[in-house]
This record gives C-alpha cells, sequence and structure tokens, in this order.
C-alpha cells in the first residue's frame, strides 16, 4: 500500500506528455491488479470449461450405448454380462470393483496416513523428521507401474497371497463378512485384495503429506493451552489437534479416494481382470479405469467404444459426486469447529 | 471511462495471450519446421499440390525416380494393430536403407484405432488384426485390406512336476477355457500325454485382459475347435471368458502380463504370441491339429496353415486359417493386414512409396528372415501372389501407382 503510494507519487512528480495508448498500457499494467484479477479468472474459467468439455463429450459419445442399454447398464446383478461379441452391456462389475477397492484401501491406509502424519508432526525426533518425511514423499512420486510390477512378482506371491488365505479361514466363516471375504484367493494373489492394498500404498504418501502439514500449521498456543490444562500428550493430539485440523485432514482423504478411484496401471496389473460375479475382496475382479484401458484400444465394434465411454461417464459422475459429498462434509466439519471455537 | 478501456484492453491482451499458449503446440509446430530444413524439404511433406508445382517434383501422375528425392522427404504415417508390431518396426529400420527418401512411422495403437485413423483419413495406412465390417468398408469409401504377415498363438502352461513339453488338442483347449475341463488330471488332458504325471489340481486358465488381435485368433480356434464355444462365446478381440464366470479366470495385460500370470500360478495356462514365447523363452505347448498330428509351432508350421487355405481368398483378400486340414499345419493362427486407400490417396508420390514399401515386404528374403526370426511369418507364393496383383490395382487420380 505505501509502496503503491510511492510509486504514483514518483508518477506524478517524473509526468512527462506521453502519447495517450503508451499512458493507458502503462497504467493499466503499472498496478498490476487488474491484469492479475483477469488472468486469474481466465485461468478458472478455463478449467471449468474443460470440465464441463470432458463431461459434455463422454455424454455425448455414449448416447448409443445409454439408448441400447439404459439404467440395465448400471443394474447391480452378479451376472452381469459384458459380452462384445454379442454386444451385451453391463458395468456392475466395475462399479463395485472400482468402489471396493478404492474404499478398502482408505479404510487402510487412513489410519496409518493418520500415525505417520502424527509422528512426523509431533512426535518424532528433529534430526529425523527431515529424512523420513521425504522418503515418505517419495512413495508418491514412484510411477504406478512400478507399483504394478512389484506387486505382480513380490508383493502379490509374498504378502497378499498368505492375507488372502489367513483372511479367508477367520474371517471367511463369519456370516456377513463372508460375504467379502470368502476364498480361495488364486494363487497368484491377482484379487480384489490385491488392488486395494496397492492403493493404499499408493495414496498412503498424498494423505500423510497434507495431514503432517495441517498439524504443523496448528498454532503451538493450542498444544501449550492443552498441555497446561494437565492433559497428557495422547490427549493434546486425539483431543485437540485432531478436531482442530479435522477439515484439513478430510480434504487430505478426498484426495487419496480421488486417486485411488482414477488409478488404472497398477490396479490392473494385479486385480486379476475377471467380471466372476463373485462380491468377495479375495476373489479376481475388475475396476472401471482398467476395462476402459484394457479394452479401448482394440474395440471394434462402435457399441462396445459406446459402451466404454459410458463407464468413463460412470467414473467421471462417481468422482464428481464423492468430490463435491466430501467438500460438503468439510464445510460442515470447518463451521462446526469455528462454532465450537466460539463457544 | 479511460480506466473502463484500458481495462477492456488489458482483458483482450490477455485473452489473446492464453489462446495463443493454447495453440502454440498445434499451429507453431510446422512454422518450426519450416525453419530447421530446406524449403523443399517441408514443401513435399505437407504434400500440397500448389507447392509440388514449387519444387522441381513431377507433376503427381509421374511418379519420380526415387534417387531424385532427398533422404526423408515423404513422410508416411501409418498406425493399427500391435500384434505385428515388432516386425513393422524392422522392416521400417531395414527400409531407410534401401529408399532414404522415405521416412515410414508405424505406432502400435490398436487395430481400433488403426481403422478409425484410416476411415477419416488420418493416417496413411493402417495395421489391423480384425476385418473390416462390411459398413466400415462403405463408410472408409475404397478400403481394401492386404494380409501382410500371419503369427501363431501358443498355450504356455505352469504345472507342478511336469517337465517335458505337453501336447493339447483342440477340444481339450477349448474345454478347459469354457470350463469343462477343470482339474489337470482330467482323463482328456492325461490320454493325451501318456508319461506324464499330472497333479489333481484345478486348472487355472489365464487370458489377455486387454482387447487384442492375439485373443482374436485364439478365440477364433476355439470357435472352429469347439461348436459349443462357437454357439456360446463367439470370436473376437476381447469375449466374455466362461471360465471367468466359473471363478477359475485371470486376465493379464498384455503378452506380459499373461506370461507373468502364467508363471507366478502353480498350475495355469496361458496364450501368448509365438514370438513373445521364443523371445522371453517360455514353454509352450504342441497341439494335435485337425489331421491328427502332433505339430510346434514355427515358421513351418505357419506357412502349412496359410497353405492350407491358400484358394479360399475372398475379393477382400481376408481369411481365417485356424484349424488347417494340412497334416503339418498349426492350428492356432491368423494373418495380421494392412488397410489401404485404393483409389483416393491425396497425394501421388505418398501412395507410391506405400506401395513400394509393401512391395518390398512382401517379397524381400531379408524382411522374411527378419519375420521368421520374430517367430512370425511372411505369406506363401500361393498367397503372396494374390496380394501382389490386389497392391498392383492401387490407383491415384485414376493412374497405377506402381506399374506392374
Amino acid at each position: 500500500m505505501i509502496d503503491n503510494m510511492a510509486k504514483q507519487n514518483h508518477i506524478i512528480a517524473n509526468r512527462r506528455p506521453p502519447s495517450r495508448w503508451a499512458t493507458r498500457l502503462r497504467l493499466a499494467f503499472h498496478y498490476g491488479d487488474r491484469p492479475w484479477n483477469a488472468l486469474t479468472i481466465s485461468m478458472a474459467v478455463l478449467t471449468i470449461l474443460v470440465m464441463l468439455a470432458i463431461g459434455v463429450l463422454l455424454w455425448r459419445e455414449s448416447a448409443g450405448s445409454r439408448s441400447a442399454f439404459g439404467l440395465n447398464f448400471l443394474k447391480p446383478t452378479t451376472d452381469a454380462s459384458w459380452n462384445p461379441v454379442s454386444g451385451e452391456f453391463q458395468a456392475w462389475p466395475f462399479i463395485y470393483g472400482t468402489l471396493v477397492t478404492s474404499l478398502f484401501s482408505l479404510v487402510l491406509a487412513v489410519p496409518l496416513s493418520l500415525g505417520v502424519a502424527i509422528f512426523l508432526a509431533e512426535l518424532c525426533p528433529e534430526w529425523l523428521r527431515l529424512p523420513l518425511g521425504g522418503m515418505f514423499e517419495l512413495l508418491a512420486a514412484i510411477p504406478s507401474v512400478i507399483y504394478g510390477l512389484w506387486g505382480i512378482f513380490v508383493f502379490l506371491p509374498k504378502v497378499v497371497d498368505p492375507v488372502g488365505r489367513f483372511l479367508d479361514t477367520t474371517l471367511g466363516n463369519v456370516p456377513v463378512l463372508s460375504l467379502f471375504f470368502h476364498g480361495p484367493i488364486p494363487a497368484s494373489g491377482a484379487s480384489l485384495l490385491a488392488a486395494a492394498f496397492i492403493l493404499s500404498i499408493m495414496i498412503t504418501p498424498t494423505i500423510t503429506a497434507i495431514t503432517r502439514d495441517v498439524f504443523l500449521a496448528i498454532p503451538v498456543s493450542q498444544r501449550e493451552a492443552s498441555l497446561a490444562l494437565g492433559s497428557t500428550r495422547w490427549e493434546t493430539i486425539w483431543k485437540v489437534l485432531i478436531p482442530y485440523g479435522l477439515s484439513g485432514i478430510l480434504g487430505a482423504v478426498i484426495l487419496g479416494l480421488g486417486r485411488a478411484l482414477g488409478e488404472t496401471m497398477a490396479v490392473t496389473m494385479v486385480v486379476g481382470n475377471s467380471i466372476g460375479g463373485s462380491l468377495s475382496l479375495l476373489r479376481p475382479g475388475y475396476t472401471m479405469s482398467s476395462i476402459i484401458a484394457n479394452e479401448f484400444a482394440e474395440a471394434v465394434s462402435p457399441l462396445h467404444t459406446q459402451a466404454l465411454i459410458e463407464v468413463g461417464l460412470i467414473l467421471f459422475i462417481i468422482t464428481l459426486l464423492l468430490n463435491i459429498l466430501a467438500r460438503l462434509l468439510v464445510w460442515r466439519v470447518g463451521r462446526g469447529n469455528v462454532q465450537g471455537a466460539r463457544a | 471511462m479511460q480506466r473502463k478501456i484500458s481495462l477492456l484492453f488489458v482483458l483482450v491482451m490477455v485473452m489473446s495471450l492464453v489462446l495463443s499458449a493454447c495453440s502454440t503446440p498445434t499451429t507453431q509446430a510446422p512454422a518450426v519446421a519450416t525453419v530447421v530444413t530446406t524449403v523443399e524439404v517441408t514443401r513435399v511433406v505437407a504434400g500440397t499440390p500448389e507447392t509440388i508445382v514449387i519444387t522441381a517434383t513431377p507433376a503427381p501422375t509421374e511418379p519420380p525416380t526415387p534417387t531424385s528425392m532427398p533422404a526423408g522427404s515423404v513422410q508416411v504415417n501409418g498406425a493399427g494393430a500391435t500384434f505385428p508390431l515388432p516386425v513393422y518396426t524392422e522392416w521400417i529400420y531395414a527400409y531407410q536403407y534401401i529408399d532414404p527418401s522415405v521416412t515410414l512411422n508405424y505406432q502400435g495403437i490398436g487395430s481400433g484405432g488403426g481403422k478409425k485413423g484410416i476411415i477419416d483419413n488420418t493416417i496413411d495406412f493402417a495395421g489391423s488384426d480384425s476385418v473390416l465390417k462390411d459398413e466400415e468398408y462403405t463408410s472408409g469409401g475404397d478400403l481394401q485390406m492386404y494380409p501382410m504377415l500371419a503369427g501363431a498363438v501358443v498355450p504356455i502352461y505352469n504345472v507342478d512336476g511336469i517337465t517335458k513339453t505337453v501336447t493339447l488338442d483342440g477340444a481339450t483347449l477349448a474345454g478347459i477355457y469354457d470350463a469343462t475341463i477343470t482339474k489337470w488330471n482330467d482323463p482328456a488332458i492325461v490320454a493325451l500325454n501318456p508319461g506324464l504325471n499330472f497333479p489333481d489340481a484345478s486348472i487355472t486358465a489365464v487370458h489377455r485382459s486387454d482387447g487384442s488381435g492375439t485373443t482374436e485368433i485364439f478365440t477364433n480356434a476355439l470357435a472352429s475347435f469347439s461348436q459349443q464355444w462357437k454357439d456360446s462365446v463367439g470370436a473376437g478381440s476381447s469375449v466374455e471368458w466362461p471360465v471367468d464366470k466359473a471363478g477359475n479366470g485371470i486376465g493379464g495385460k498384455g503378452n506380459q502380463g499373461v506370461a507373468a500370470a502364467v508363471q507366478n500360478t502353480p498350475n495355469s495356462i496361458g496364450y501368448v504370441e509365438l514370438s513373445y514365447a521364443i523371445a522371453n523363452k517360455i514353454a509352450y505347448t504342441d497341439m494335435i491339429n485337425k489331421s491328427g498330428n502332433k505339430v510346434t509351432a514355427n515358421a513351418d508350421s505357419l506357412a502349412s496353415a496359410m497353405n492350407d487355405f491358400a484358394t479360399t481368398f475372398t475379393d477382400k483378400l481376408t481369411n481365417k486359417i485356424v484349424d488347417g486340414p494340412g497334416a503339418a499345419s498349426w492350428p492356432i493362427a491368423g494373418y495380421t493386414y494392412i488397410i489401404l486407400r485404393t483409389t483416393s490417396m491425396p497425394d501421388c508420390v505418398k501412395a507410391q512409396k506405400i506401395v513400394e514399401y509393401l512391395k518390398w515386404a512382401l517379397t524381400d528374403a531379408g524382411a522374411a528372415k527378419r519375420a521368421a526370426d520374430l517367430g512370425y511369418s511372411v505369406l506363401p507364393d500361393a498367397v503372396r501372389t494374390q496380394v501382389l496383383a490386389k497392391l498392383g490395382e492401387v490407383t491415384c487420380n485414376g493412374a497405377p501407382v506402381v506399374t506392374p
């Protein structure tokens, strides 16, 4: 502000009679606010336009499939058919696969990430914080195809297969849970469970990094106040810091969920790519992004292509809905927090 | 007032900046090319009629001699099937030394993408494993398919305690994939392999998860082996696998995905291209063919399969070569095709270069050897003469592209 005024004075002091256009140009650019506003607004509008364009394209290009199958395309059934030869397509196995792998990966990743973030931000000795945090962030930089390869050759046979067998013998006999945990898991380990495991490893660094930053951004006074009141460290973290940063943590979880929903390569390599109709996590399955990646290049009949685009449309809508829901949740939590602080 | 105008001005400036930034990659690229290469070269590449007149290139109907053209002056873009990609890559590399004036480029984007490209006229030639449908012929105008190569698909296996080569026949293979044969010690398998001790283990059948010409050949063969498969499943680049429904199927992405799944899954079976099995030294089964002989997949048994069907080509030059009756024929094989526009290629120089290249690929001994080394087979004489005759019918502006 003061700087601006000084500049203005400087201009007035040095005023010469420049041409009209030059003056206008200089005035327009001298105070960068308006060009800057215009630039940022146009960028924001561009993003929205791209988003809309994708939605419109997916909607239009899937017209044939939508009119041919209608709501039957989405019908939840264990006997879904995806038959490119006879031209019958139902997307339920892929929708189920995507949702169940993403949600299960969140179940695994959220406690893990929260623990790591709390350790990094609150409990970790100073000298360990940087190397450990850096290594965790490095996990996010590994290309997904590497996760897939590692999954196929190491993680699936060494970890998923034994874990799957264990789950099959334990949870596989519990009445309701057996629906999701009955085996046998294929000997190669390729299954929905494997995809969920790989996804949880892939989204953990994302959630951890943001959650850690949320914790670090919480004012020290909050901790001091809590400790001064006689709380233990556990109580400070659990009852003060987590509620304070909840909206940020939820935001981190949403970002992780977004990545899990859309992840293609690593999942395709480990999920088994089989439309079996079983609800079990221990059986091979399929996800929406996998079927598109697998079949789009060689989809020769128009109906097949359109059905795949409709799967893309569904994925687009699900991602959008989940994001909106999550955003609403964050708002609610954020507002509650402010009111709580006032009270 | 003046502020308003200046604001408007700035807005226009910013928008034009943004727009130009967006369009840079597409519109500016040719201009850059003009700078770095000679004027003559870029004009021929662009291929517009008036620039051809400006440069010393002869009129479109008179084909120029290859030596008169600078290296890399004709850019030919092809795209499509990934099945023949290893061979096409080798051929294109070798062809640089035969005719340096043409730069060939083939991208393995899938048969579907190749067909779409040639129908929409965005590429100069397409590669495809699957044949065009009738409506695609007409929507593309004047499309023609030319068989270029044949490839074999081989079953690969991983069975506990089995170290010798396993032999299967068509009915058994179809039985495994439609889940009617579920155990390795099934009498049908045991009877085909005297002396081998199969375990009492259920069979995991691995298939390609991605749409693929390999799957198309494999399912074509299964449909020929088994009427039940033909009726219930059919053939295509991706199908609905009965073994998936039965809970014993796994999809692997690409040849490497199938091979990895088979290697990591005890008592499993899968199928890959012969070329992939050769390159990675993976054991594959022998097959009992239609005439009842035990055959191994190689260039000879592939050629035999092609010869079995050499006389049954239609005018469209498409054909299946699965389950051939010949004594030495490998039963799981298929052609891969090149698709060209036969009368409406816009650039006659380019048209000539494409046809010359294809003729070289079909007839050159070195090209044949490169294909055979990779596990593919070039066409036998009986088929080749038909393809060459059809290639001679390609015209540009009404005149034959190459003198026969």
